[in-house]
């Protein structure tokens, strides 16, 4: 892992478009503001971890999975 | 389309729709289509063009959460070139489970899709305190 020592209002560049600036350090929280091109999408590592997992069980059910819920869908429109 | 062919979308004439970044957890995959499983309309099918059978099961919200209404910001409009927010469709992705009673949507990172430019993206609400896996259950 690279590692920079950096003060408030200095800047990283990754590669030729994002932009990493450290905003305010206060205690142990550090803000950081990041300019990235809309094709890069930046999360907070635990969120963009989490939806990787779901999004990932989430591919590709199985046809019988997905006949089930079409049913489960279609009675619970006739009931109502 | 019927239920019996949901197998074998038949996905060479419909619109295909650009993702602006891929979903997390599938980098490879920009382009998809969106498939109509059900005559009711409540479930839906986004089955990618670049890798052969991957999809996803989606849903329309209102059926299922009728007060969710997730906050598109101004950057995410921009990136999908949309004019209109009226244009905007949202759609759930469905964990189906091992039972259908377990089937879950993620509420959290809703797809939202500009009808107009045919552009998508999984719009991530980090701080929204929503559910990655709320149960799916349609409203009586």
């Amino acid at each position: 892992m690279l590692v920079l020592t950096r003060r408030p209002g200095e800047s990283v560049m990754v590669g030729d478009d994002v932009v990493v600036t450290v905003l305010d350090v206060r205690g142990d929280v550090v803000r950081l503001g990041i300019k990235a091109p809309r094709s890069i999408q930046v999360h907070r590592e635990e969120v963009y971890r989490e939806l990787q997992k779901v999004n990932r069980e989430a591919a590709s059910p199985s046809d019988v999975a997905v006949r089930a819920l079409s049913r489960m869908l279609r009675a619970d429109v006739e009931q109502q | 389309m019927s239920v019996a062919t949901v197998g074998h979308p038949e996905t060479t004439t419909l619109p295909v729709i650009d993702f602006v970044a891929p979903m997390p957890g599938f980098p490879d995959d920009r382009r998809f289509v969106l498939v109509r499983l059900e005559d009711t309309g409540m479930l839906y099918a986004l089955t990618s063009v670049d890798s052969a059978g991957l999809r996803f099961l989606v849903v329309p919200p209102a059926q299922f959460f009728p007060d969710y209404a997730p906050e598109i910001d101004d950057d995410a409009l921009a990136a999908l070139g949309a004019s209109d927010a009226s244009d905007l469709l949202v759609l759930l992705v469905v964990t189906a489970g091992d039972g259908v009673q377990d089937a879950t949507v993620n509420l959290m990172a809703p797809i939202v899709l500009d009808q107009r430019s045919r552009r998508a993206v999984q719009l991530v609400l980090g701080r929204s305190g929503l559910s990655v896996r709320q149960k799916l259950v349609a409203v009586a």
